[in-house]
């Protein structure tokens, strides 16, 4: 049951990546890559939010940090650099529903401000999504940066053909 | 040793991929690295440095010691990942096969010239793709199609706006507000509509600025690195406003 739900979330997770990735006009050749990494990357978060009992925010920086190493094991083949493949990747776990509820409760709360709460209760969702939803877009921006960083050498040369 | 036309050509020409690629979402610490090898190979010393609307650069002739400055402004280009890819391979290409001038500007021309995706093509794949989105956050396969069908509506919208040259502030607010106005179908049937809702304006979220806009930032061009998000917070606010327009109509259905 495990696997069949991570299988499903990958798969959707790769359509999601081919289909933002298309957006910004990717090579063509990266698209099957793109789509592994975008299925690895989901997956992993899935099963670490949901069997080991990660928050968001660190399953995404972790995902994210595979979605990174990968582009750098995967790009060298197609000599693409490594923002190409993990930038669409990373685009199926932004965090879609906490940015919604972060629009939505400040709509509802400056709808409510002549209440006699004043709307306290929006408030607090406000904030309490806007804080996930920056969290994770950071995260998961810093994880895929990380390994340029370390790998700098091999980074860097990604498109050379030798 | 060259003439001072040889270094204005090479400056020309260094000046135009420079600005191309920053233009068309490179971030910028590769734009410099690609533009200096190019310089490398054409035996001149390039220094480079940017802001979000222009580059200043200079070419140095080691030999003579001449140099030649210039300032060219960025065109707003659109998003494109595979012109990323070919103009770094040329820079290596130029670097490692001695490529002179003509041949890289030749090459260039014909990488600059390619076509680009088709757009229906990726109309259907961002509305399968939203569709996909839509499914991950726990929408049921009701949600899913009306996500899909908004989607299309959302896009098209947007592609409609762009070939029009619509302030892009603008655009994003319309297409955020069509794409969402269209989810509303999923409050008439008993789906997950808030989902649906949700999902509907996410192909909007301008994830090639927020991601360049750290790697700017943590690679120490923090200027560069500040604008794009800012620039890019500008477009999720433009959605955000979008959005709202159709929740103040629907509030009340939702709660």
């Amino acid at each position: 049951m495990i696997v069949t739900d991570m299988l499903l979330d990958g798969l959707f997770a790769a359509v999601a990546a081919i289909g933002f990735g298309a957006i910004s006009d990717p090579p063509m050749r990266a698209l099957p890559r793109i789509a592994l990494l975008a299925a690895a990357g989901h997956a992993l978060r899935f099963c670490l939010m949901r069997h080991a009992g990660a928050d968001i925010a660190s399953a995404s920086f972790v995902a994210a940090l595979v979605i990174g190493m990968g582009s750098l094991w995967l790009g060298r083949g197609i000599r693409c650099p490594m923002t190409c493949l993990y930038i669409p990747a990373l685009l199926p776990m932004v965090p879609g529903v906490y940015a919604y509820r972060t629009v939505f409760s400040l709509i509802m709360f400056l709808q409510s401000l002549d209440r006699a709460d004043g709307g306290v209760r929006y408030m607090q969702q406000f904030f309490l999504n806007a804080t996930v939803s920056l969290s994770v877009i950071a995260l998961l921006a810093a994880g895929a940066t990380l390994p340029i960083f370390v790998f700098r050498r091999r980074a860097f040369s990604m498109t050379r053909r030798k | 040793m060259k003439t001072k036309q040889e270094l204005k050509e090479i400056l020309d020409f260094i000046a135009r991929y420079a600005t191309y690629q920053l233009g068309s979402g490179v971030h910028t610490s590769r734009a410099v690295r690609n533009s200096r090898r190019i310089g490398e190979a054409l035996g001149v010393d390039v220094q480079l440095s940017s802001f979000q609307k222009s580059t200043v650069l200079t070419v140095l002739d080691p030999e003579s010691g001449e140099a030649l400055t210039r300032v060219a402004a960025i065109p707003a280009l659109p998003i494109s990942f595979e012109r990323n890819s070919d103009l770094s391979a040329l820079s290596w290409e130029a670097l490692d096969e001695g490529l002179a001038l003509d041949e890289i500007r030749r090459r260039y021309r014909t990488l600059v010239d390619k076509p680009r995706m088709d757009p229906i093509f990726t109309l259907a794949v961002v509305g399968l793709a939203n569709a996909s989105f839509c499914r991950l956050f726990g929408g049921d396969w009701t949600a899913v199609g009306i996500v899909f069908t908004a989607t299309l509506v959302g896009y098209a919208v947007k592609q409609r706006m762009q070939a029009h040259g619509v302030n892009h502030f603008l655009l994003f607010a319309g297409s955020a507000f069509v794409a969402s106005l269209c989810a509303t179908a999923a409050l008439r049937f008993d789906c997950t509509a808030e989902i649906a809702l949700a999902t509907s304006p996410l192909f909007l979220v301008p994830g090639v600025p927020l991601i360049n806009g750290v790697i700017d930032i943590v690679e120490g061009h923090v200027l560069m690195g500040v604008s794009r998000l800012v620039n890019a917070m500008l477009l999720i606010v433009c959605i955000a406003a979008g959005l709202s327009v159709t929740l103040l109509m629907v509030k009340d259905s939702l709660l």
